[in-house]
């Protein structure tokens, strides 16, 4: 008789998700499914209100990216109202993403991922955790609590707070950047800048080498990508156009308000989080290397752009794509291609810093509420990120569209576990190190499946089924 | 050697830490974070007291505590829970009390956080206790401000906190 074996919770992401594997007669995987149980309901508890709330209201979706929805909100709004911001408004905006990100960064290099890599996935499960991090490498992990805590302190120079920001408003920033704080600034980044080009060159020297066969086996799907695009095609993680990237290469560039023409979504009984796939390439699919079937996240940004305009991040990227080629696939590069960011970030701050305009007193313009649909977009840490508004002549949300990063993630989530699952367990036979590489693959995309789920009634449903190899349901057990 | 102030963070450095979860959009799950308001506007707050309104954002707090060299003695967490029992009943949790079934249910705004309560306490000897208050029924729209049980709760617990966390300091500053 087949057997379930069920991994839940899913360690070290953001999130609740159930991991299920179903093992065929011979014990070998069969299927297997990240079930995502939070729950959410962000778009229906937004109708009926200000639009301008928008941009304090959804920080507090799950806490986890607050400047992610923060500013995709606020550029939601802009195009609501049909303006643009100052340049100093855009500018400090694209800072203060650029500072978000660095700390989102290095915290799942560092506490997320780094149990694994820097303890190894065979570890005993009671020092794979974050104590065990710091007691195996305690001079990282002070100069990470340091920078970590030093970009909380540069948003809260620049926005007041950094936890659930309030500084993006329609139409720009509430708050001038002074020349002292700018000043200030500069010399945080740079300590910043130490630390990103010390993690890359850390984990090319000492993790990536010694774990290149499982970033060469571990959860490896084809799909193809989506990211934000400069014009002439820069990455770029607060503004541009989106590209969507097929496996061979090929790609389509949209701007933000045409994305239903090009993402479909796609609901499955057995999870709360959507399905979105490439809709011009093909249904939807849970098969690998499926048309339709897309990415996010950092392999995917990586991917898509056509080169990034800061020197370091440029020279790992053209290292990058001298290895594994363009688009690079492997499931595990996604931690590679998240240090290659942390770089990027590091250095677009400097080179905001060091821009006129980010102290230009001119932050925000005056906007008036009309009927109107508005789309705002920007790259959360975890993916492409898509606030959809509709408002009404007096500027109240009629309707309201969210795909948050890890939702693009979702079937290839799934298609990786199942992946790992089947080359990991065979014959029945598997171990705790063993299931921990399948969690490995799931930690990979950096999941946050908390504001990824839209239900109403807000309950968590934990719920775990067993079946055997023929389908049928054995048992079934709920609290 | 950067020169510039950014070592280590209050809530690192301070003996007590006591922070406050929850999400005043919606109802009762603001206890905590109204709890801590009532703190700061209704007490001296001890100078060796850190006391954070984290909202939904504990979980990043928490990971730069497990990893810091210097933690507080003392953690307080003080957040709305769904346990069943009456609305505004306030109490204490233990985290190693909390049976792993139980683990996931109690959602301080998702996992890992309790793990990383337990981690803490078990591994690096910072005492770790959790106040909780049980809500009435959450709204299922955007709709501030707590129900009159809870209400009452805070002022409440707020006297216990003051008790155990501030004169405790101000005896221990001694």
């Amino acid at each position: 008789m087949g057997k379930t074996i069920v991994i839940q919770p899913v360690t070290r992401i953001e999130g609740h998700a159930k991991v299920t594997i179903h093992l065929d007669d011979t014990g070998n995987v069969n299927q297997a499914r990240v079930n995502v149980i939070e729950l959410r309901g962000f778009e229906r508890f937004c109708v009926g209100r200000p639009v301008e709330d928008m941009p304090r209201i959804t920080p507090r979706i799950c806490g986890v990216c607050p400047w992610s929805h923060h500013l995709a909100a606020a550029k939601a709004c802009d195009a609501v109202f049909g303006v643009e911001p100052p340049p100093a408004g855009a500018k400090l905006r694209e800072l203060c993403n650029s500072i978000a990100y660095m700390e989102e960064h290095i915290l799942h290099f560092y506490f997320l991922a780094g149990a694994d890599f820097l303890l190894g996935p065979d570890a005993d499960y009671s020092v794979r955790n974050v104590i065990g991090v710091l007691q195996a490498a305690p001079e990282v992990a002070r100069r990470v609590v340091r920078v970590r805590h030093m970009c909380a302190k540069m948003l809260e120079i620049l926005a007041g707070k950094a936890i659930h920001p309030q500084a993006a408003v329609p139409g720009g920033f509430s708050k001038p950047l002074a020349k002292e704080e700018r000043d200030q600034l500069r010399h945080m980044a740079d300590e910043a800048l130490e630390l990103a080009r010390f993690s890359i060159a850390f984990a090319k020297e000492n993790v990536f080498p010694k774990y290149l066969d499982v970033v060469k086996s571990l959860g490896v799907i084809t799909s193809g990508f989506i990211g934000t695009v400069r014009e002439n095609g820069a990455l770029n993680l607060y503004d541009g156009k989106l590209r969507l990237m097929a496996s061979d290469g090929s790609y389509d560039d949209f701007p933000y308000d045409r994305y239903t023409e090009y993402i479909g979504e796609h609901i499955e009984s057995w999870s709360y989080l959507k399905f979105p796939y490439a809709k011009k390439r093909g249904g939807f699919s849970l098969e690998d290397n499926a048309p339709g079937l897309y990415r996010a996240n950092t392999l995917a940004r990586i991917n898509v752009c056509d080169f990034i305009d800061t020197p370091l991040a440029q020279a790992e990227l053209e290292e990058f794509r001298q290895k594994f080629g363009r688009p690079a696939q492997l499931t595990l590069l996604y931690h590679w291609a998240r240090l290659i960011e942390l770089l990027y970030n590091a250095e677009n701050a400097i080179r905001l810093l060091h821009d006129p305009d980010v102290t230009s007193l001119e932050t925000r313009v005056k906007v008036t509420p009309r009927a109107a649909r508005g789309v705002g977009c920007t790259e959360a840490p975890r993916g492409t990120l898509i606030h959809d508004y509709t408002t009404d002549a007096e500027g109240m949300i009629t309707n309201m569209n969210l795909i948050v990063g890890t939702t693009h993630n979702n079937a290839p989530i799934n298609l990786s576990v199942t992946q790992a699952a089947k080359s990991l367990i065979h014959d029945g036979k598997y171990d705790q190190g063993v299931l921990n590489r399948v969690e490995m693959a799931i930690r990979a995309y950096d999941p946050c499946l908390s504001c990824a789920t839209h239900r109403l009634d807000g309950k968590m449903s934990v719920k775990l089924d067993i079946f055997d190899a023929t389908g049928g349901l054995l048992d079934s057990f709920a609290n | 050697m950067p020169t510039h102030e950014f070592a280590l963070p209050e809530f690192c450095s301070k003996p007590v830490l006591i922070l406050a979860i929850g999400n005043v959009f919606f109802g009762d799950d603001g206890f905590g974070c109204a709890l801590a308001e009532f703190l700061e506007t209704h007490f001296d707050v001890p100078g060796s007291v850190c006391l954070l309104d984290a909202g939904t954002g504990v979980r990043k707090l928490l990971f730069t505590l497990c990893l810091s060299p210097v933690r507080p003695r003392r953690l307080l967490i003080m957040d709305a829970v769904d346990f069943g029992r009456e609305p505004g009943e306030w109490f204490e949790i233990d985290p190693s009390e909390i049976p792993v079934v139980k683990l996931d249910d109690f959602s301080m705004h998702q996992l890992p956080t309790s793990n990383m309560l337990r981690e803490l306490q078990q591994q690096t000897g910072v005492e770790v206790r959790v106040l909780a208050c049980q809500t009435g029924p959450l709204p299922t729209e955007i709709r501030p401000g707590l129900s009159e049980p809870v209400r009452r709760a805070v002022r409440e617990a707020a006297a216990w906190v003051a008790r155990e966390y501030f004169d405790a300091a101000a005896v221990a500053a001694r």
